[in-house]
């Protein structure tokens, strides 16, 4: 929590830490490539390259297809999915002073379930059109309502993470009912929680790109200030921010770009936990300077994340959930032995 | 990013080999629109490389003939024991993966993973799907092996494994139709899940005018398959017992060990019948089988 620790006062120095951000973004370009480069059919490199900058003798045919319309799409997905889930989280981790803080965390997963749960038993098996809108107004809905139930939120940050807690309990409850009175739900639920990117496709980037890059934009443009909420509200006005005005906009951005997140591709753990802290433990820097290599680095994770779902137990497919989680969290255990990790 | 603009090139070509393949000219091709699981589906020729994603499908595939069209199976799909069994899942299904096995038509299962956004992208891959859906009643299992005899190309043996089944079926039925009906329960596995007369095998219970006791707990699970409770199961005192789940160890000296099970019929009399491990939950060909395995199970108890 103590983030002077590193050296670096708060509010004041470089707004934005140029290098960490342009590392990032070459980190991700290179994922992105290798994420469309592979899969169960191998692809002429040379000809993904050709292909992809529109110079002739690029691929043909079906290879075409599968490298522009399933391939392109699931990397532009996880990546968006990713970069929404580590800013999420990064953001939530200040606003809260919590380390453990996670997109989640507000309801709008238990949320989400709870929508994604009354699609698939509501429309008896083809749930491809309702999941999606039906989660995403679940997780809102939830966030709302935590919100509207925690009176003292301005005063008290903690009251509106234990309302959420309770939100999140509810909606679990009505979701385990409904799983029980509909148990051919039960498959397709405990997969969609899992998380998974193969329903990806030019449709669903395109609406989801929407909302995650507006809510990344929105959290980029009001990180100049929110360092400021680790210190006591007192001390925030005293440097010109307005905490409870701020709260409100980083929390409502945050959760349009969970809720999009999760709505595209379930509930993906870990990333908006491991990757702001390992952001964090690698630059020394607080929220305000990293949240741009934040969100690239959450990108790069999850796209290659997904491509050991796609590979490593092919022919199957393996949930993506599994590998942010067994990947993450011994990666975590170490940064956190070696470093002391700062919210 | 158009769709058609990568289809075409793929149309093109196709319309180039269609010359070459011997005996039909291009219009002469023989095309169907196949109706199965909700979905139409449009066949182009006569497959050659078929993959079932689905047991029951790679059963009545080879019961009609089509096995020879058959390139690759699911990794569950363990008859007939010719089938071309692979490690492709049946239950996660990986596009990529299938797709480089080049097939022409591919069975899939309404209920595995996310199986209409697999469906759309092998469609764009210009791959066709064949939907199977999990039958409610034995004419749904019909029309299910009449679809695949039009999708491959074997209408005629289709229609006659499917008179056969009806025939043999009915003879089993009428043949042990007991005027006392029994009472029964069938076990899913040992936290009492139970199947209704509503669900396919609750179906073929009730053919045999067997008395469900999962029936009376109906509202509990709109799918059919609710979850009893000890003192239910005790109190309803069923005098038989299915058990679905044999196959996980459960027997009747297991059921005789459960608290307060020795005081029921079916396991004081020794009516306690363990079920095959595949055969029940295929709706195939091997039904035909399974009437029969309940018609000597029923035979024993007097």
């Amino acid at each position: 929590m103590n983030t002077s620790n590193h050296g670096a006062p708060i509010g004041i120095g470089r707004i934005w830490n140029w290098r960490i951000t342009a590392i990032s973004a070459v980190i991700l370009l290179v994922v992105a490539l290798v994420g469309v480069s592979f899969g169960p059919i191998s692809l002429n490199f040379a000809k993904i390259l050709r292909t992809l900058v529109g110079a002739p003798h690029g691929l043909t045919g079906q290879e075409r297809v599968l490298l522009l319309d399933l391939r392109i799409p699931r990397v532009l997905l996880a990546a968006l999915v990713g970069a929404a889930l580590a800013s999420s989280g990064a953001v939530y981790q200040t606003v809260f002073r919590n380390p453990l803080a996670d997109p989640y965390l507000l309801g709008a997963a238990a949320g989400a379930g709870l929508g994604a749960t009354l699609a698939i038993t509501s429309s008896g098996g083809n749930v491809y059109g309702l999941l999606p809108i039906f989660s995403f107004i679940g997780g809102v809905l939830a966030v709302l309502t935590t919100f509207f139930i925690s009176g003292k939120f301005f005063a008290e940050p903690n009251s509106l993470l234990l309302s959420g807690i309770a939100v999140g309990s509810f909606a679990t409850a009505i979701q385990t009912y409904l799983q029980q009175r509909h148990s051919s739900a039960l498959r397709p639920v405990y997969s969609w929680i899992l998380g998974e990117l193969t329903v990806a496709n030019w449709q669903v980037v395109r609406w989801s790109s929407l909302y995650i890059l507006s809510a990344i934009a929105i959290l980029i443009t009001v990180s100049k200030q929110l360092d400021g909420l680790m210190l006591s509200d007192e001390e925030s006005f005293s440097l010109g921010i307005n905490p409870n005005r701020l709260r409100i906009i980083a929390v409502a951005a945050a959760t349009l770009a969970t809720a999009t997140a999760v709505s595209a591709s379930g509930l993906i753990g870990f990333v908006g936990i491991v990757v702001p802290h390992l952001v964090r433990g690698i630059t020394h820097r607080v929220t305000n300077r990293s949240l741009g290599a934040i969100a690239m680095m959450g990108a790069a994770f999850l796209v290659i994340a997904d491509l050991g779902a796609r590979t490593l137990l092919s022919p199957a497919e393996l949930p993506i959930g599994v590998i942010t989680a067994f990947v993450g969290a011994p990666f975590f255990l170490v940064v956190l032995r070696r470093k002391r990790v700062s919210p | 990013m158009s769709r058609m603009k990568y289809a075409l090139p793929v149309l093109v070509s196709l319309a180039l080999i269609t010359p070459l393949s011997p005996s039909t000219a291009a219009s002469k091709i023989p095309t169907v629109v196949v109706q199965s699981g909700g979905f139409p589906t449009k066949i182009i020729g006569v497959p050659k490389r078929i993959i079932s994603l689905s047991p029951t499908a790679t059963e009545t595939l080879f019961a009609i003939g089509a096995g020879s069209q058959v390139i690759a199976v699911d990794d569950l799909s363990n008859y007939p024991a010719n089938a071309p069994i692979t490690k492709l899942s049946a239950f996660t299904p990986n596009v990529e993966a299938l797709a480089a096995k080049r097939p022409d038509l591919i069975i899939l299962s309404v209920d595995s993973t996310n199986s209409m956004a697999v469906r759309k992208s092998l469609n764009l891959l210009n791959i066709p799907v064949l939907m199977e859906k999990a039958p409610s009643q034995l004419s749904d299992a019909y029309s299910e092996i009449l679809a695949m005899g039009l999708a491959t190309s074997h209408v005629a043996k289709a229609k006659a494994l499917v008179a056969t089944m009806k025939t043999s079926i009915n003879k089993i039925v009428s043949a042990s139709k007991r005027k006392n009906s029994l009472t029964f329960f069938h076990e899913l596995d040992s936290t009492l899940y139970s199947a209704t007369s509503k669900t396919f095998i609750g179906h073929v219970y009730a053919d045999f005018n067997l008395i469900n006791i999962a029936d009376k707990a109906a509202g509990a699970d709109a799918s059919g398959y609710p979850q009893l409770s000890q003192e239910y199961l005790i109190t309803a005192n069923p005098q038989i017992i299915f058990l679905g789940d044999a196959q996980y160890g459960e027997n009747a000296k297991t059921l005789a060990g459960r608290p307060g099970w020795s005081a029921i019929d079916a396991v004081k009399y020794g009516h306690v019948v363990e079920l095959p491990s595949d055969i029940p939950s295929r709706w195939g060909p091997r039904l035909v089988q399974f009437y029969q395995f309940i018609a000597d199970s029923i035979a024993k108890i007097n």
